[in-house]
């Protein structure tokens, strides 16, 4: 099986995220505005309703 | 890599159904797992050969030690009016692998694999394989099935992703177990998820951001349990192979990646690390005063200093930690082989990256990746730390969907170094390694599928008109002796003509 092609993402440059504690990235950031929109439709519920039986 | 350690991964999905409530998630679970569509063989794995309560350390224990909150579900677990068999719902595929219900979640099990290219590309075929389940699950019931490749509930269930190692037996079991405890420790730095929660065991503890989603779950150093008071070492003597030759080393402490480059890093490392150990068992590694306590600090240390003390009682840290066994590994492993070389240098660069500023492996690792996507959220939307809409978006990144899952939108944004072509996972879909026993049990199920009554890792049985076929695949690593098997079952017309396998 031939080996994965890695691939060197252009960055944009950006600032840092805001906010408090560790989420502030110093770094060029990707423009990840689309994945936001996505980001918006999350039900903020969604964790809440989420049960699981423990596993392994 | 062309190592004679092999190499496999076992992973436990979090299943959820939109607008239900209280879901029975075995029956979830074991409804997903019989909606593949998957061309397989159902219902044959032969579960007389498997013993979870051998110990490596030369003893079996009476019995394992079952989730204290599983106590509860024990009324709603004794009225299913199914068979054994059919609450597992095994099912082998076509390409080597394994997918069935066990317990409460559905597992995806990758055939077992020698180079990590064949490694990610079939994880990657596995959360397909799934997506696909989800969607006829979704077209059947009329209400959206989601499924999250994740450890976590945030309500201290975890379930878990295992790496499995094919090792020589000679390397001594208390050399190999004190050896490799401080690498998986602290491998967490570049291998964690990352997870916006504290927990413990079956309860939420308090918001905030830690780099691995499993470091909550531990509690012991060694022991052969995998279900409650969880081990770094796990014990597990179970070699699916000669047990004269090879251990399986087991480990079971790492978290679901959704980068292919930090799945291909945890798991191209930690090879790595264990051919050290095989190459030259009596080098010193460095050995940690407080492993059980090091874990969790640091994971939830958010300067990222991941300070930590060495036994010796000198102050230490995760990366210094880190670089220690990549010397190892550049002193005694054979790098001349282009995978392992490839390795080798994305841990160094990721180390380098995690000592200057952790944020610029936002490409690569998944914990920077989600940390970073969520803090430009929080900006955007002004959200405090404390909202449980962090959760909720931790969550949906580990969503198997390409469409609606966060780290798949990273992905198709092009923020992420690794990605893998459709045509390569597809590819994985439907056919095994080429350069492991799998080949053998995954033509056997393409070719000869209705007549597999048998199956496990080490072996598969095939009916045929003089009676059963045993194919024994216990000793099947050589490559020349792979080749020669393939040759065979290429040639094969019938299920007689496998006969002098036997």
């Amino acid at each position: 099986m031939p080996d994965q092609a890695q691939k060197n993402r252009p960055a944009t440059p950006g600032g840092g995220g805001g906010g408090e504690g560790p989420g502030s990235p110093k770094v060029d950031k990707p423009n990840v505005d689309d994945l936001l929109k996505r980001m918006r439709k999350v039900d903020p519920d969604q964790a809440k309703r989420y049960r699981q039986r423990t596993g392994q | 890599m062309t190592t004679a350690i092999q190499f496999g991964m076992e992973t436990e999905i979090g299943i959820s159904r939109d607008s239900q409530e209280d879901l029975d998630v075995v029956a979830e679970s074991i409804a997903l797992v019989r909606s593949a569509a998957e061309p397989g063989v159902w219902m044959c794995w032969d579960y007389a050969e498997e013993d979870p309560h051998a110990d490596m350390r030369g003893f079996r224990v009476k019995e394992l030690r079952q989730d204290t909150d599983e106590a509860n579900y024990y009324a709603q677990d004794a009225e299913r009016e199914l068979s054994f068999q059919e609450i597992k719902s095994d099912l082998v595929l076509g390409n080597g692998a394994r997918f069935y219900n066990d317990h409460a979640h559905p597992e995806y099990c990758t055939p077992e694999c020698s180079t990590l290219a064949e490694l990610i590309a079939h994880d990657r075929a596995g959360e397909r394989i799934l997506m696909a389940c989800a969607q006829h699950m979704t077209d059947e019931v009329g209400s959206q099935v989601r499924l999250y490749k994740n450890n976590t509930d945030f309500m201290g269930h975890s379930y878990g992703c295992h790496e499995n190692y094919l090792l020589p037996r000679s390397l001594p079991w208390d050399a190999l177990a004190q050896n490799v405890q401080a690498f998986l420790v602290t491998r967490q730095i570049f291998a964690g998820a990352g997870k916006f929660a504290i927990e413990d065991e079956d309860r939420f503890v308090s918001h905030g951001f830690q780099i691995a989603q499993r470091s909550d779950f531990f509690s012991e150093l060694q022991s052969v349990d995998t279900m409650q008071r969880r081990p770094i070492v796990n014990t597990r003597d179970e070699p699916h192979a000669n047990p004269k030759l090879f251990r399986r080393f087991h480990v079971i402490i790492g978290d679901a990646n959704m980068s292919p480059f930090a799945t291909r890093l945890k798991v191209g490392t930690t090879a790595l690390v264990l051919e050290a150990m095989a190459r030259e068992p009596k080098r010193k590694y460095p050995t940690l005063a407080e492993p059980l306590e090091s874990l969790r600090s640091i994971s939830r240390d958010l300067n990222f200093k991941w300070e930590l003390p060495l036994k010796s009682n000198k102050p230490s840290n995760a990366l210094e930690v880190q670089f220690a066994y990549l010397d190892a590994v550049k002193t005694l492993c054979d790098l001349s082989n282009a995978e392992k070389a490839s390795v080798v240098a994305d841990w160094e660069e990721a180390l380098n990256d995690l000592a200057t500023d952790p944020m610029k492996c936002r490409d690569r690792l998944d914990w920077v990746a989600k940390l970073c996507l969520i803090a430009d959220f929080r900006a955007a939307q002004n959200i405090a730390e404390d909202d449980p809409w962090l959760r909720s978006l931790d969550l949906e990144y580990h969503r198997l969907d390409f469409a609606e899952g966060l780290y798949y939108g990273l992905e198709q944004s092009g923020a992420m170094r690794l990605a893998i072509a459709d045509e390569i996972s597809a590819e994985a879909m439907h056919h095994p390694p080429k350069t492991t026993r799998a080949s053998i049990r995954g033509k056997c199920v393409q070719k000869f599928g209705a007549a597999v009554t048998s199956a496990q890792w080490d072996h598969i049985v095939i009916q045929s008109a003089r009676g059963p076929i045993k194919i024994s695949l216990l000793d099947l690593f050589a490559p020349e002796q792979i080749l020669r098997y393939n040759a065979h079952v290429d040639a094969a017309r019938t299920p007689e003509d496998l006969q002098a396998l036997v």
